[in-house]
């Protein structure tokens, strides 16, 4: 577990570059980085990262290209750095097969919590019959996937099967923003409605079963125009 | 060209429509040369009024004297200009095709002459619009940029001599002055999804409480000592809104919230349903509004002569950009104080509630 973790960058812009690349030595990655999406590509196919830090505005290729370029051989980990008001972009980046997205500008604290996360993901994904994967935690909500239970502060919540559809498999993913359609896929299946209307009104069932204030969430957090994204599993610290 | 060709076929089927009803009508209801001669001048009149210039007008007259001579009087399908009054009813018929055409003529020229004028008028609204904008920005923009700028130099000139804590000063007053500049170029970022023409946004069925939580979410992130108690009804809202640019607003009457009621009371977010509107209130407990400025808090020059010098303290831009993003959304919004401090509060329509199963 000692063994650094190889992080590639793909970004154009040199100032961006240059921070993002002090902040990850400082925090004990190996990083390396390219100016372009084939410089890029051809790095992440000769240097096996264990994670890729993608800008979608390069020069020479279309971002999301890039991400199903690297989808067609590798299922290493992807975060796309994007603008804020492009949510369609984001949107597309994550259901061409992008792990996550972080908006412009950010603080390397929460860079380096997004990179903990997908590669925490990415190492699980890997071990078969990982031990932490029938029970959810954080604060005081667990989910007990064996037994079908979920409690708040030790009480048990009932939810209806879509509901509990719902929260599960947020859970299963948590710390990872999951689009509405991705949802709305898995739980009503892939010939759905895409009209989000029906998931916003179990969205807000659950919450009214399990937040204390529904408008200041502690454990489902919505991102506006894009999906859902639940607070990290503990479990997996 | 293509005018003519316009011409043409507007002409062609004019008459074309005329004859057949006119040979309908003579068939089956009348025998009598007068109505149809009615026939084509309604037919006349109708082509010069889609038609350009006088040409199409007096070659169809010509035409429609020659049908009516021709198919409907007496001897059918031949022509015979020596019938008594028949030079009366072709100078009729032309007199009429000449006056509607200098008619429509001049009313076509007067309805480009208006329409260009109003263009014109708008185009110079809009001109000192942006005017006022930009210059608003830059006036924005210039402080914490020569913020930035005096203080990164005072360091890069003299690391050196420049004591531990005075260094961390320094970086910290670059941040802040930073993020606030980010925090303009949202707003003007947030400006540029509004159509330009139409001034209207694209909308779509929006949860209230995930705006509000997103809202309360990126304040945090941006304020992180920021103290909010938010609140939303129980029953779940679905309204029709550009959802970026609502958080935008929220996000923007929280921060004034904060840093401007120099109060460190919690400032209370709260939603209120109606039958047609839902309103969001944004309420603080500190110093209040002046109340001369109440007036033009959103017209987004409200600084301008402010005795407070420092640009920070001017609200200007980001409560005209709400005002703006309101208007775009039909909705409306205002402030007032009250007994404790500030209050704003904008209200969305409901829009058409559709019901799915």
């Amino acid at each position: 577990m000692n063994l650094k973790h190889e992080i590639l960058l793909i970004e154009d812009e040199r100032n961006i570059c240059n921070f993002i690349m002090t902040a990850l030595r400082t925090h004990d990655y190996k990083a390396s980085s390219a100016g372009n999406a084939s410089g890029g590509l051809s790095a992440a196919a000769s240097g096996c990262p264990d994670l890729i830090l993608l800008d979608l505005g390069l020069p020479d290729m279309d971002g999301i290209d890039v991400i199903r370029n690297i989808r067609e051989w590798s299922n290493v980990p992807i975060i796309v750095i994007s603008a804020r008001t492009q949510e369609t972009e984001k949107v597309e980046a994550l259901d061409a097969g992008a792990d996550d997205y972080i908006t412009k500008p950010f603080g390397t604290s929460e860079l380096m919590a997004r990179i903990r996360t997908a590669l925490r993901r990415s190492t699980l994904s890997g071990v078969v019959s990982a031990p932490a994967e029938n029970r959810y935690k954080a604060r005081d909500l667990v989910i007990d996937y064996d037994r079908h239970i979920v409690t708040v502060n030790g009480t048990i919540v009932h939810f209806t099967q879509i509901e509990y559809k719902i929260l599960t498999f947020l859970a299963r993913n948590a710390g990872k923003v999951i689009t509405y359609d991705t949802l709305i896929t898995h739980v009503w299946g892939p010939f759905a409605d895409s009209n989000n209307r029906i998931l916003r009104v179990n969205m807000a069932n659950i919450r009214r079963k399990m937040e204390q204030n529904p408008a200041d969430p502690q454990y489902i957090f919505t991102e506006i125009g894009i999906g859902y994204r639940m607070i990290d599993n503990e479990n997996l610290e | 060209m293509s005018t003519t060709l316009k011409n043409c076929i507007v002409t062609v089927s004019g008459l074309t429509a005329a004859t057949v009803a006119a040979f309908l009508f003579y068939r089956y209801v009348s025998g009598n040369s007068g109505n149809i001669s009615l026939i084509y001048i309604l037919a006349l009149v109708t082509i010069v009024r889609f038609t350009d210039g006088y040409l199409p007008g007096m070659i169809a007259s010509v035409i429609a004297v020659v049908c009516v001579n021709y198919l409907f009087t007496y001897p059918y399908f031949e022509l015979n200009f020596t019938l008594s009054g028949y030079p009366v009813s072709f100078l009729g018929m032309f007199g009429v095709t000449f006056l509607t055409s200098t008619m429509t003529a001049n009313m076509k020229e007067q309805a480009r002459t208006i329409a260009e004028k109003d263009k014109l008028l708008s185009e110079t609204e809009k001109e000192k619009m942006r005017a006022n904008l930009l210059r608003a920005v830059s006036h924005d923009l210039r402080t914490p940029l020569t913020g930035i700028i005096g203080a990164s130099s005072s360091y890069l000139e003299n690391p050196a001599l420049l004591p531990e804590e005075e260094k961390i000063a320094i970086m910290t007053h670059i941040h802040e002055d930073a993020n606030w500049l980010l925090n303009m170029v949202e707003n003007l970022l947030a400006v540029t999804r509004i159509h330009d023409q139409s001034s209207t946004v694209k909308k779509t069925d929006e949860s209230v409480e995930e705006i509000v939580s997103a809202a309360i979410l990126r304040l945090k992130k941006r304020l992180p000592e920021a103290a909010v108690n938010v609140s939303v009804p129980d029953e779940l809202l679905i309204i029709p809104m550009d959802a970026i640019l609502i958080e935008q607003v929220l996000i923007n009457l929280l921060e004034n919230a904060i840093i401007h009621s120099q109060s460190k009371e919690p400032i209370l977010c709260y939603v209120d349903d109606d039958n047609a509107t839902v309103t969001f209130h944004v309420k603080d407990y500190g110093i209040g509004i002046d109340p001369e400025r109440l007036g033009n808090i959103f017209d987004g020059n409200s600084y301008i002569g402010n005795k407070e010098s420092d640009s920070k303290k001017g609200m200007g831009i980001g409560l005209s950009i709400c005002k703006t993003i309101l208007t775009a959304h039909g909705g409306t919004i205002n402030a007032r104080n009250h007994a404790q401090g500030a209050e704003f509060y904008f209200t969305l329509p409901k829009g058409e509630t559709h019901h799915e199963s």
